[in-house]
């Protein structure tokens, strides 16, 4: 692994650079076990970065996310890179764009990290309540070390990562500039927790299930918004010529929603899980997402953001590609 | 309840292949239900899957897309891009709760009429097996 | 929306074919009260002429501005329809049409199932119609030239009658003369012409014609553009000989070092020639060309003291330093006339090809009788002393045609007859000779081929139906094991010479002209005609035309009409100098386009690149649609993740309306 020291230090370095605009990383919130993104806009902020098993945040978001206001007539547009913390699933989601020219290479400095999965905060809520006071976590071997209140407390790290770590293939940066510290060993096979029992239930089961789930979505779009892939600026759910989703917050809106949010991210998906961890109504969207990363990887091994000079999976087709569901 | 369960089928199709094999269907005076009513595109690679979303929601008890078979595509491969997003599409509709005979996709030639009806019949059959869709039709809204 | 809509419905009796079963009234009551609805009126028949006046006086007198016919299939009366509405200063775009008849009364003979489908029909029909939009028909300048792809005979009959209309034409061949198969013909079938006699005057003009610029020994390397507007790029590989300075005297030919030891292609490999050759005596352009594999001077880099051809040469015209030129022309339309390849028979090794030198193929054959070949026209076999005249000659029939273990499965049309013709040839030049046809069926069904067939049954040539099992050999003689099918005799006859009757087939490097143009292939692996009936030269991409075997097999009088119907088809834009190019295309909203490129990707026709805009003082990349080159598929617009580009006619907006009438339970 590797520790902050070399991380800050080397965020430094970066930032210092004449053709680097920021840096993005993590550092500590307000409260309890947050941590939010950051942007290191000066050498001196470095000191403020962390890492640690509390960065749940997928920061090739963040690439994206970056509005371009109106600029004055005359006034050039900041061409200086943007530097960026990444891990193997922010890595691959920046793979990914960058097959979808969402991202120019040469615009961004990908400062690699190894990792060892992050917390689900919601594992942690009932054995280890969180309080106004910041806390903290580390990876210690195959422990996850809390410290909350000067008090530290030593986890398996199985009972409190969460789902899409504990199945995580790319623990490494795919894509990098430089990457910190020592590679970490993969942990695990291939899986996709909870979709093969869902797979194995009867329609109405399967139903029984999802409609539960999408009547307590509040179509707050975080999980849109969190996503690295969802960087459509005028999401096609929002407009109203023609109107593809009702504002409604009904269990057909809901539904029709998350169908279509899926959808849009077959064979783009890098299985990071924010879309899950922010969703305030605990929705668990990783299992739709990951029955389509299933699929897209046994009929048509294709895995994303693992081939930058790859062709898009929605935009290619093999003439071999399955077809007996067609009549 | 006596009365029997007469499903509402929306279906896509191309307009050089399938909606062509419909044509010749009625030329050759084939019959079949009048349960399924076609909505004509260019091509089927023109069908966003989510228009069969679309279509469950505003009141269809079944989709069908239809289109050329492989390499018989006016515009050469826009079968080719369909038949990979309607598989996923099925998939997650599948996995999601709704019945797998709901969506269904075919590859009708110019030349089918009469594999146009059976196509029709059999989706016209299934959707009738299952009754109306309800799990997230749209409720009506009044403005 | 500039304006409301004012939606006019006409739905359509068709005689009683679609009221018989639909009620009519019912629907035009129905349609009466469908949202934006102004006139809805019925008539017997709405594509006569005074069908269509309703229409025009309403569009006048009512103010309609989206018209709705509820009648017969768009794929009948579309156009009709949308001349009607550009007759009365209409958008012709302003038109839907309701399917009421092929999708409605004609499959559903019970009115009380036909009259409520009809209904939904028209109530989306009208829906869409609400959100159609004007188009535009546009129209873009066409190059006043032509290219023809390959020099064979229908190449060359396509490039002779463009040329003769006026438009200049680049004939592109890839070997050093034109010509093609049917100058590796001795005689053709069923009039015994002399195939070399017909042939050569033909290639003279094309070299002769002030309209015509020959590209021999080039190769097309990169098409771009569309019909009107292609830029083709040629390559012309180096010959090593400056065509200027050589007079064909042949003196390299015959002091080359490796004279007659290098198989001779247009032989058919039976003859020999040197390295630098001219392929035949009749070649146009009568140059010598230096085959670059076999030359000892190229391929060692050494040859003797110093190449022997260019110390000859009185002129001076061999260059070993001459390089491949490549040059670029801008033509209006294309001509694919690139042929056939014969069937290779070491394929079906039962025959003995590889084993046997007297098993041959019936292209050999032609080229053994050929009075120009090898043999200057001589029919021997076996070597020097022993050499002598065939007694025995077995033809076997359908090699490599309907054959589906080796993949053909369709007849290659024109084996039947040229087997009868040399069976005849060989009856002529050597009378005593017995003459046995193994065959399948015998297809003589073009004009004059019965006769022929007739006339060569009665000069004693031996017809037994089946098809070989094996070929092997026995003492010095050649037995053919077969099973004579009409009296299920087997039988084990003697021959001295057999002759396979090689069907045709693709041209082995057909899938680059497929990539370079973009055409298709049927599952016979010939290029896919635009229909098989009515557009039987045209092709999917527009501007290009198929002549000759290229699109199938055929005999020689069927390549010349095709050639010249390609060719009359390839002059319409070169005649009109203008051609019209898809009206529904898609367009693309720069405002939420995200320039991610899924859409160049899919688009089958590379008509979308991404382009870098100015966004309120940003770069920012997004999809720009050519329309020339767009079809109005869509492919593009169900690929897009932000529903930024969309096919005119066919938008999200006009398609979702529909399915919503559709929707609507009744």
């Amino acid at each position: 692994m590797v520790d902050l020291e070399t991380i800050r230090k080397k965020a430094k370095e970066i930032v210092s650079r004449e053709d680097v605009k920021h840096l993005i990383g993590w550092r500590k919130g307000t409260f309890g076990y947050r941590v939010t993104p950051y942007w290191v806009e000066a050498p001196e902020d470095a000191e403020e970065l962390v890492y640690s098993p509390l960065c749940n945040t997928n920061l090739a978001t963040s690439l994206t996310l970056a509005e371009k206001l109106p600029l004055p007539k005359g006034q050039e547009p900041d061409r200086r890179k943007t530097a960026l913390l990444v891990r193997g699933c922010d890595s691959r989601a920046v793979v990914q764009l960058l097959t979808e020219r969402g991202v120019d290479r040469e615009q961004v400095v990908l400062l690699g990290l190894p990792c060892r999965g992050v917390v689900d905060l919601r594992k942690l809520k009932d054995s280890y309540p969180e309080d106004n006071e910041v806390a903290d976590a580390e990876w210690k071997e195959d422990k996850i070390v809390l410290n909350v209140s000067g008090e530290k407390k030593e986890i398996p790290r199985e009972e409190v990562l969460d789902d899409h770590c504990l199945v995580c293939r790319y623990p490494n940066p795919v894509e990098a500039d430089e990457t910190l510290g020592e590679k970490v060993e993969p942990w695990a096979e291939e899986s996709h927790p909870g979709v093969e029992e869902l797979e194995n239930a009867s329609f109405d089961k399967r139903w029984d299930f999802w409609e539960k789930e999408f009547e307590r979505c509040i179509r707050c779009y975080a999980c849109r918004n969190a996503c690295p892939m969802c960087y459509c600026e005028d999401c096609i759910l929002d407009r109203l010529n023609p109107t593809w989703i009702y504002r409604s917050n009904n269990y057909s809106e809901n539904t029709a929603f998350h169908i279509a949010r899926a959808f849009h991210l077959v064979g783009r998906c890098v299985s990071c899980g924010a879309c899950e961890r922010v969703c305030p109504a605990g929705i668990p969207l990783g299992k739709i997402n990951q029955k389509l990363v299933k699929e897209v990887r046994e009929k048509y091994e294709f895995e994303p953001g693992t081939d930058p000079e790859g062709v898009p999976f929605q935009a290619s087709y093999n003439p071999q590609d399955q077809e007996d569901f067609i009549l | 309840m006596s009365e029997q369960f007469e499903p509402n089928i929306v279906a896509f199709l191309c307009n050089w292949c399938s909606y062509a094999g419909a044509d010749l269907a009625g030329t050759s005076r084939t019959h079949y239900p009048a349960n399924l009513k076609v909505i004509r595109v260019m091509c089927t690679g023109r069908i966003n899957p989510l228009f069969v979303l679309n279509a469950l929601q505003q009141g269809a008890d079944g989709v069908l897309v239809s289109g050329c078979h492989p390499g018989d595509c006016h515009y050469m491969e826009g079968n080719m891009y369909a038949r990979r997003r309607f598989r996923l599409m099925k998939d997650l509709l599948e996995y999601l709760g709704v019945d797998s005979r709901r969506f269904h996709m075919s590859w009708v030639s110019a030349s089918e009429g009469g594999k146009w009806k059976e196509v029709v019949e059999k989706v016209v059959d299934e959707v009738s097996e299952i009754g109306p869709f309800e799990q997230f039709k749209r409720e009506k809204i009044n403005w | 929306m500039s304006e409301k809509p004012r939606v006019g419905v006409y739905v359509c009796h068709c005689g009683i074919n679609i009221a018989a079963t639909v009620n009519v009234e019912e629907v035009v009551e129905f349609a009466s009260r469908l949202p934006g609805v102004t006139v809805v009126r019925n008539y017997a028949y709405m594509c006569s002429d005074p069908g269509q006046q309703l229409v025009r006086e309403d569009i006048e007198n009512e103010n309609l501005n989206r018209i709705v016919v509820a009648s017969c299939s768009p794929r009948m009366h579309e156009i009709t329809f949308r001349r009607t509405l550009q007759d009365a200063g209409l958008n012709p775009y302003y038109l839907e049409m309701a399917n009421i008849r092929e999708h409605c009364s004609w499959v559903h003979p019970d009115s009380e199932e036909a009259t409520p489908k009809a209904k939904k029909l028209v109530s989306a029909a009208v829906s869409k119609a609400r959100m159609l939009e004007p188009l535009e028909e546009k129209e873009v300048d066409s190059e006043r030239t032509a290219m023809v792809i390959g020099g064979g005979i229908a190449g060359i009959q396509s490039a002779l009658d463009i040329a003769d209309a006026g438009y200049q034409v680049y004939l592109v061949e890839k070997s050093p003369s034109v010509g093609g198969r049917m100058a590796q013909l001795d005689k053709t079938f069923p009039t015994l012409d002399c195939s070399a006699c017909i042939m050569t005057p033909k290639m003279v003009d094309v070299a002769n014609h002030p309209n015509i610029e020959l590209m021999t020994y080039s190769e097309v390397e990169e098409v771009n553009g569309f019909i009107g507007n292609f830029e083709v790029k040629v390559r012309k590989k180096a010959r090593y000989v400056d065509i200027d300075k050589c007079n064909g005297c042949g003196e390299c030919a015959d002091n080359c070092r490796v004279k007659n030891r290098i198989p001779n292609e247009f032989d058919a490999n039976v003859g020999k020639r040197s390295a630098i050759y001219l392929p035949f005596p009749q070649a146009v352009p009568a140059k010598f060309t230096v085959d670059p594999d076999h030359c000892l001077y190229l391929t060692k880099g050494k040859c003797g003291k110093g190449p022997k051809c260019q110390e000859v040469c009185g002129t001076g015209a061999i260059d070993f330093e001459q390089q491949d030129e490549e040059v670029e022309v801008k033509v209006g339309a294309i001509i694919v006339a690139t042929g056939f390849d014969t069937f290779d028979p070491s394929n079906k090794p039962e025959y003995g090809y590889q084993d046997y030198p007297n098993v041959i193929t019936g292209l050999e054959m032609e080229r053994l009788v050929a009075a120009s070949g090898p043999t200057g026209g001589e029919l021997l076999i076996g070597e020097g002393e022993n050499a002598r005249k065939p007694k025995k000659v077995a033809f076997i029939q359908c090699v490599g045609s309907r054959d589906a273990s080796v993949g053909n499965e369709y007849c290659s049309r024109v084996c039947c007859m040229y087997t009868a013709k040399q069976a005849h040839l060989i009856k002529e030049k050597i009378p005593d000779a017995e003459v046995t046809v193994y065959y399948m069926d015998v297809r003589a069904f073009g004009k004059g081929f019965e006769e022929f067939y007739d006339r060569v049954r009665r000069e004693g040539i031996r017809y037994i139906r089946g098809n070989p099992s094996e070929i092997f050999k026995k003492d010095d003689k050649l037995i053919v094991k077969v099973e004579d099918t009409l009296t299920a005799t087997p039988r084990e006859d003697e021959a001295d010479l057999v002759v396979l009757a090689v069907g045709l087939e693709p041209r082995q490097d057909a899938r680059g002209v497929i990539d370079l143009l973009r055409l298709s292939q049927t599952s016979d692996r010939f290029f896919m005609e635009a229909h098989p009936k009515l557009y039987p030269v045209d092709t999917s991409t527009d501007g290009v035309f198929l002549a000759g075997c290229a699109q199938g097999p055929k005999d020689i009088p069927d390549t010349v009409a095709q050639a010249k119907g390609a060719a009359a088809s390839a002059m319409i834009p070169l005649s009109r100098g203008k051609v019209k190019v898809e009206a529904q295309t898609a367009e693309v909203n720069e405002a939420t386009c995200r320039g991610c490129g899924f859409c160049t990707e899919v688009c089958p026709y590379s008509a979308i690149e991404l382009k870098t805009i100015n966004w309120f003082g940003h770069e920012v990349n997004v999809a720009e649609v050519n329309e020339a080159l767009c079809k109005g598929c869509g492919t593009c617009s169900a690929a897009c993740l932000s529903n930024s580009i969309q096919p005119r006619s066919f938008r999200d907006s006009q398609i979702m309306p529909q399915i919503a009438a559709l929707g609507v339970k009744s």
